[in-house]
């Protein structure tokens, strides 16, 4: 168990530094950076002596691998440096705006599991053919439905027609309602999608058969022996979805008018922020491997086979 | 963002299409009509504005999102009148300034304290102006824009402070009035740059405090409840009339607009001119204050030799049809332009007998430069096609469809504009350099001449890209005669004799035709009926001090 666990924590370190390192030369190979995107835009209006004056004093003359060396330790050492946009450290502009994300995709992910399991259920177990079809399609919709338009359209109706909830001021349960539902709806089509085909496919097993030959109901069987069966890729697909939840995330953002992770990355993106990308590179890496660790550890608990080694006890 | 945003606006529109249209003059009317009534204190208002505020640094304060934050938190030594232009007492209670504008000295009103509660007295504003006027390379601020050739302060008793001039800088006076000219504490000066970008960090003197931030999201601002130093010359005294304003960003167009609809936000900054008529028909204002500075205009950049000959950017000039542009794409609150400022800025000329839509003699003007149309339909030359291209600017209204219809009309004449996005970096990058964009669209807003200075001179905007300015990209191509005028125009302390030289230049800018200026471009606002004491100040910031909460019917 140990050695498992210092081996993905080994593997971590390496794709955390492999992610930053990347993402640092991409960013670099840009052409231009914040500082002149900041201080040559009119807004300032300032001249050429004192764009060099700037460069200087952010150390943004230096060369490359310095500046890599420097950003490294500055980041070991819990120092994300300054945005050069915003104007504020980029520890504080995370603390903003990660716990907004991380509950709205928390949340989000959460409510996608339950329609995706709501949907493949009903679509195993509704007796009407045409009503099975119907659910059965209902993730294509899902996926097919642009996630700005779903937005705008719950705003327009619960919010300004219905005045059910209101986007501007609500308190903070009502202001993540309307956006949960948004981002929840793109995530569970996939969800929905391999749970169905996976269910599918456990229901032509020979063991199903033996159990209904036994008298079990389809209810029963579906819950006791195909569930479980099929539940293993879908873990898989919820571990990688959580890119898309990042991503569903800068339009819901936008859209709903939330601080959050999103927002600050189109932002940083737009402006070249490096500081702001890089740490936001590094979290959302963690981030990934930490889910997928989660993921793979649970996999022996949905599935008997996998604890046979030993290895593992959740 | 924004175009999801249009698509969605746009069919918005359609479906509201058949509903009354509105007087033009309700605006007016209303204004009128607050006078009337008094004003009553208290009350809350949600102003939704689009983009998040950058940093705060006063001469940073040019964006508008930042502006609209500190013209509410923060004074000026004077005050422009919005209406005369007129620059009338507010901090300084007086001033006098010597023959050739190189000693300026200011009488400040007693009694005035930033919020922390330390006072603003003549070392305060003395300490203001030397970070402004010189920067603070430790600190990595910058010069402010509006200040030219300040050389140092002088603090003459405890509230009366002097500042003396290497050169004469006639533009000063106004320079103090501006947004980018707010005063702040000495504890907000003694913070570094980067720590600027945190509004609470931000302690004026002004009718509002804020109070708490949410970065990138929302911002509460408090009244003063102190507050007794508005201009002087203003009818209302004393504290602002609103408890509370609750700034709220909202990046998406129809969600503000919707908001607004809905009562759920009083007051929101930034309205397609599409978008105006859904807005007005429900009874609701639209406010759209001229910036009143350097018009919205396509510029050359005859370093590059497709466009460095004369012949070639007039017929460029008289084959762009700006009445087309602003009745297709833009609204009344968008004037034709007539210069190379808009018309309520000082020192303007009317030059519309010079900017005539002429396709005749634009094809005429071609072929004199020897720029014949070849097989594909377009302008060539030795070999060479006349093949421009240009790159959006973003925080221009509709500046994309804008330069894709001059596209279209240049097209008439054989002439290829080629529309280019491209992220911040290689737009920024690419926009300076003449052979990747030898036309780019220019605008900037001030209230004072030294605003066309700030556009064309090298080491400013340098919107032309003369060699010596921001662009290690350019040739040879300088302007000797702009520039002496233009230096002229900063320096010129005789207000008759300065405003002749503004004259002078916007004429040789269309002579050289190294402008098209397109529209006068407002900032456009939009209010419930029961917001009252809306204003602005001259470049249209909003400001909240005169603003009251009519019960909502």
């Amino acid at each position: 168990m140990s050695r498992y666990l210092i081996k993905r924590i080994g593997q971590a370190i390496v794709v955390l530094w492999a992610a930053f390192t990347v993402s640092f030369v991409l960013l670099q190979a840009l052409p231009g950076d914040a500082i002149l995107i900041k201080f040559l835009n009119p807004e300032l209006g300032l001249g050429p002596e004192q764009i060099a004056d700037i460069r200087a004093s952010y150390a943004a003359d230096v060369s490359v691998p310095v500046q890599y060396f420097h950003t490294v330790a500055n980041f070991l050492t819990g120092n994300f440096g300054y945005s050069i946009q915003a104007g504020v450290p980029v520890g504080d502009v995370l603390v903003a705006n990660l716990p907004p994300t991380i509950w709205l995709a928390a949340l989000g992910f959460m409510l996608a599991v339950v329609v995706a399991v709501g949907i493949s259920a009903l679509s195993v177990l509704t007796p009407f053919i045409w009503v099975r079809s119907l659910f059965r399609s209902l993730p294509s919709l899902f996926i097919s439905t642009p996630v700005f338009w779903l937005g705008i359209l719950l705003i327009q109706i619960f919010s300004f027609q219905l005045k059910l909830i209101p986007v501007i001021n609500p308190g903070p349960w009502q202001a993540l309602v309307l956006p949960v539902l948004t981002l929840a709806v793109p995530i569970s089509a996939p969800l929905a999608q391999v749970l169905m085909r996976n269910i599918d496919h456990v229901l032509t097993e020979p063991f199903v058969a033996v159990a209904r030959a036994k008298g079990a109901s389809r209810r029963w069987v579906l819950w006791r022996h195909v569930a479980k069966n099929a539940v293993l890729p879908t873990l898989t697909i919820a571990g990688i979805l959580f890119g898309e939840l990042l991503a569903g995330a800068v339009v819901t953002e936008a859209v709903f008018g939330l601080n959050g992770i999103g927002g600050l990355t189109q932002r940083a993106v737009t402006n070249q922020d490096i500081a702001v990308l890089q740490a936001i590179v590094v979290f959302s890496a963690a981030a990934f491997v930490i889910i997928n660790l989660v993921v793979d550890l649970l996999y022996p608990v949905f599935d008997p086979r996998l604890r046979s080694k030993g290895e593992v006890v959740a | 963002m924004s175009l999801t945003g249009r698509f969605v606006n746009k069919a918005g529109l359609t479906a509201r299409v058949g509903v009354s249209l509105l007087a033009i003059g309700w605006g007016q009317a209303s204004l009128a009509a607050d006078r009337n009534k008094t004003p009553s204190i208290g009350g809350t208002l949600v102003y939704l504005e689009q983009q998040t505020h950058t940093n705060l640094y006063p001469p940073a304060g040019g964006f508008y999102p930042n502006g609209g934050i500190l013209n509410q938190i923060t004074d000026k030594l004077t005050y422009q009148n919005p209406q005369t232009l007129e620059i009338e007492p507010w901090i300084a209670e007086a001033w006098t300034v010597n023959a050739d504008a190189t000693e300026y000295t200011f009488k400040i009103r007693s009694g005035i304290t930033f919020s922390d509660g330390t006072p603003l007295d003549a070392a305060a504003v003395a300490k203001n102006y030397d970070t402004f006027g010189r920067g603070n390379r430790e600190l990595k601020l910058p010069i402010s824009e509006v200040i030219n050739n300040y050389e140092r302060s002088e603090v003459l008793d405890p509230l009366t402070v002097k500042f003396y001039f290497k050169r004469s800088s006639p533009g000063f006076l106004q320079g103090t009035s501006v947004i980018g000219s707010g005063l702040v504490s000495l504890a907000t000066l003694s913070l570094p740059y980067e720590a600027l970008g945190d509004a609470t960090k931000i302690i004026g003197s002004g009718p509002f405090v804020v109070t708490s931030e949410t970065l990138g999201r929302e911002l509460t601002l408090a009244a003063r409840k102190d507050y007794n130093w508005g201009p002087a010359k203003l009818a209302h005294q004393g504290r602002a009339y609103l408890d509370t304003i609750k700034l709220i960003v909202t990046p998406e167009d129809s969600v503000r607009i919707g908001a607004l609809l809905a009562g759920q936000a009083d007051f929101i900054r930034q309205i397609q001119a599409y978008d105006e008529k859904q807005v007005e028909d429900e009874g609701y204002r639209i406010h759209a204050p001229s910036t009143r500075g350097v018009n919205n205009s396509v510029v050359f950049r005859p370093d590059n030799p497709l466009v460095a000959d004369i012949r070639v950017r007039r017929a460029l000039l008289h084959a762009t049809n700006t009445d087309e542009i602003v009745s297709t794409l833009f609204s009344h609150n968008y004037p034709k332009a007539t210069s190379i400022i808009a018309r309520t800025a000082l020192g303007y000329t009317d030059l519309s007998s010079k900017l005539t839509y002429d396709i005749d003699k634009a094809k005429a003007l071609l072929d004199e430069a020897g720029w014949k149309v070849g097989s594909n339909g377009l302008r060539q030359k030795d070999g060479q096609t006349l093949d421009l291209s240009a790159y959006e600017s973003l925080p221009q209204p509709q500046n994309k469809e804008t330069l894709q219809l001059v596209a279209q009309q240049w097209g008439k004449i054989g002439v290829k504009l080629n529309v280019l996005t491209g992220d911040s970096g290689t737009a920024t990058v690419n926009n300076l350099d003449p052979s990747k964009a030898p036309v780019s669209p220019a605008m900037v807003g001030r209230a004072d001449p030294d605003v066309i200075k700030s556009q064309y001179y090298p080491t400013n905007r340098n919107v032309l890209l003369q060699k010596g300015g921001n662009s290690d990209k350019v040739k040879s191509f300088v302007d000797e005669k702009l520039n002496s005028l233009l230096e002229s125009l900063a320096s010129e302390p005789d207000r008759i004799k300065r405003l002749a030289i503004a004259g002078e230049i916007q004429s040789y800018v269309i002579d050289q035709a190294y402008a098209i200026p397109i529209f006068e471009e407002p900032q456009a606002f939009a209010a419930a009926p029961y917001v009252n004491g809306i204003a602005f100040e001259a470049v249209g910031r909003p400001s909240f001090y005169d603003i009251w909460l009519a019960p909502r019917s």
